[in-house]
């Protein structure tokens, strides 16, 4: 049972979707992620333990190599495709198609700036790290970072920016956030910041990659939970 | 300082032969300069002309060239987006200031690359090149470079994340593509590099993100280096230096840069990823260190600071050479005029 779950977990870190998958070629013609998901449930091991002992360990092993420079950011997008497709076999057995989560965090990039690759990055490391994840996409209005903070209480925001010109928003969405809803946690990243910047501007964190976040946000969680 | 009527000195010419030696890693006569690109309005005060003259094919190139005569440069910048001699039509991209590495892709599978109109190089107007002869003073050259390079293209056309899924899962069409391209930036440098007025050439290809490469190291052996290699050889073999401007963290394939693509200068240095004064000490000796002055630093510090570093950099390369001054990567409409003058007035200090 373990072996296979450690299976799973290899295929997600590898991106190995599923059989019909050329990638990585010395996989070719092997069971992906997919599949051997599908023959751990038919065998009956518990859902819940292959999200956790497969899947999210297969996309936690990803961001760890990313976080150390050992993995790219395409190999963390494929990864995230097999861990998507495998997710789907999974997601009915959870109650009305819902995957438990730690939590809720609500990511955008800030007015005025339209990158999104680091924001894709984060959100899809922090759903495979099990948070729910509200995706406000590019260039957003910084009322919409306050509407969305009013309709989940308790989410955490995360910001990102590309231009030293964007980045000086984060200061007026920190600002507001803080304001209406002091205890909300506001983490920022991109290339032109820094834990500096972070601290100026009164948000509660910067992370060099998303990897390194979600694990700061799980051992809080884990903490808590002790 | 006043910047309607900046200029480095009234008695000063540009000399090529100064950028030349900092290329070729020797030190220059006096202190040089390097800039990519200027943005609109500083060209309009440098060159004392606000607005761009497009009455004559050469008109908007006189404005251009004056603005970095008085600035003190030694040459001056072209890219063919100017000339419009080789670009390859993108699709529908955000039509706002900043672009995602997302939009704008035409090419998602083998029935949309065969419908994309690929462009000739052969067909552009390479005379201009020639033409702009009438407008540089005696020792001045021009420093060419294509509009876009070989991966930024190939990340337009396809988009950033289809191309991280595309080159895993269709290896024979990603090759096809990134020949398609590559083969038509080799023939536009071929064609530009051997011409009189042309001093050296820049090609510019952004290859990094803050903490690693786009892509692979393997990735970028297999499909980019082997054709800036290729367009390197070819600049050389017209007699002219090769300068790579990519941005990112690309210390994992700096030694390729310098030994096997063999470019002669690096130009693009953030201070969060590796600080221009770093950057010299770790490979001024093996390839030309061009410009490096943070933009974030540039746009938010002040003349006092901005000149101290600009003065300390310049006395840092004073006897090794192989450096020129410069911003980290270009000059934006967000630096104020007034930092950017404060940098380039430094090697009036030295």
């Amino acid at each position: 049972m373990t072996e296979l779950l450690q299976k799973i977990a290899k295929m997600v870190e590898l991106g190995k979707i599923d059989r019909n998958m050329p990638f990585p070629p010395e996989l070719k013609g092997k069971d992906g992620a997919s599949e051997l998901t599908l023959k751990a449930l038919e065998i009956g091991i518990d859902p819940q333990d292959i999200l956790n002992n497969g899947l999210t360990a297969g996309m936690n092993a990803i961001g760890e190599k990313f976080s150390k420079g050992e993995a790219f950011i395409p190999n963390m997008l494929i990864a995230a495709k097999a861990m998507h497709a495998a997710m789907e076999h999974i997601r009915p057995y959870f109650s009305e198609g819902d995957i438990p989560s730690h939590g809720t965090m609500i990511l955008g990039t800030v007015r005025g700036d339209l990158h999104d690759i680091g924001k894709n990055l984060v959100k899809m490391i922090m759903t495979g790290g099990g948070w729910n994840v509200i995706d406000l996409g590019t260039d957003v209005e910084n009322k919409e970072f306050v509407n969305a903070v009013n309709d989940h209480k308790g989410a955490i925001v995360g910001m990102s920016a590309l231009l030293t010109t964007t980045m000086l928003n984060m200061e007026l969405v920190v600002k507001e956030l803080h304001r209406i809803r002091p205890e909300t946690m506001i983490f920022i990243g991109g290339a032109p910041v820094s834990q500096s910047f972070s601290d100026e501007i009164g948000a509660d964190g910067y992370f060099r990659d998303p990897y390194s976040l979600v694990r700061y946000l799980n051992k809080d969680k884990l903490r808590d939970s002790q | 300082m006043n910047d309607q009527h900046y200029k480095r000195s009234e008695n000063f010419e540009p000399d090529f032969t100064n950028l030349l030696k900092v290329l070729r890693g020797k030190i220059p006569d006096r202190p040089t300069l390097f800039e990519f690109g200027i943005n609109d309005r500083l060209i309009g005060k440098l060159s004392g002309q606000v607005t761009e003259d497009t009455s004559s094919r050469l008109a908007p190139f006189k404005r251009l060239i004056k603005s970095f005569v008085n600035a003190g440069y030694d040459y001056a910048t072209i890219s063919a987006w100017r000339t419009n001699t080789l670009s390859f039509p993108k699709g529908d991209i955000d039509s706002k200031e900043s672009k995602s590495l997302n939009s704008g892709n035409m090419i998602t599978n083998r029935e949309s690359y065969d419908k994309y109109y690929w462009p000739d190089p052969e067909k552009g107007d390479y005379d201009i090149y020639l033409d702009l002869r009438k407008l540089l003073p005696e020792r001045m050259k021009l420093v060419a470079s294509s509009n876009g390079g070989l991966l930024e293209n190939v990340i337009d056309l396809v988009g950033f994340e289809n191309l991280s899924l595309m080159y895993m899962l269709d290896e024979s069409l990603t090759t096809d593509i990134f020949n398609s391209v590559g083969s038509s930036l080799l023939r536009f440098y071929e064609i530009v590099a051997p011409i009189e007025t042309i001093g050296a050439c820049i090609v510019n290809d952004d290859w990094g993100f803050k903490n690693q490469t786009m892509f692979p190291p393997d990735m970028m052996k297999r499909w980019v280096f082997p054709w800036h290699k290729r367009i390197v050889e070819v600049i050389h073999k017209a007699g002219k230096p090769a300068i790579l401007h990519s941005c990112g963290q690309l210390k994992s394939v700096m030694d390729t840069v310098i030994d096997d693509l063999k470019y002669d200068a690096k130009h693009s240095f953030e201070d969060q990823i590796t600080p221009v004064e770093e950057a010299y000490d770790q490979w001024g000796e093996r390839i030309a260190i061009l410009g490096g002055i943070d933009m974030d630093f540039l746009a938010r510090n002040t003349i006092t600071d901005i000149q101290k570093r600009c003065v300390t950099m310049l006395q840092k390369s004073i006897n090794r050479g192989g450096y020129a001054l410069g911003s980290g990567n270009s000059i934006p409409d967000y630096i104020p005029d007034k930092n950017y003058l404060a940098m380039i007035s430094t090697v009036k200090m030295i």
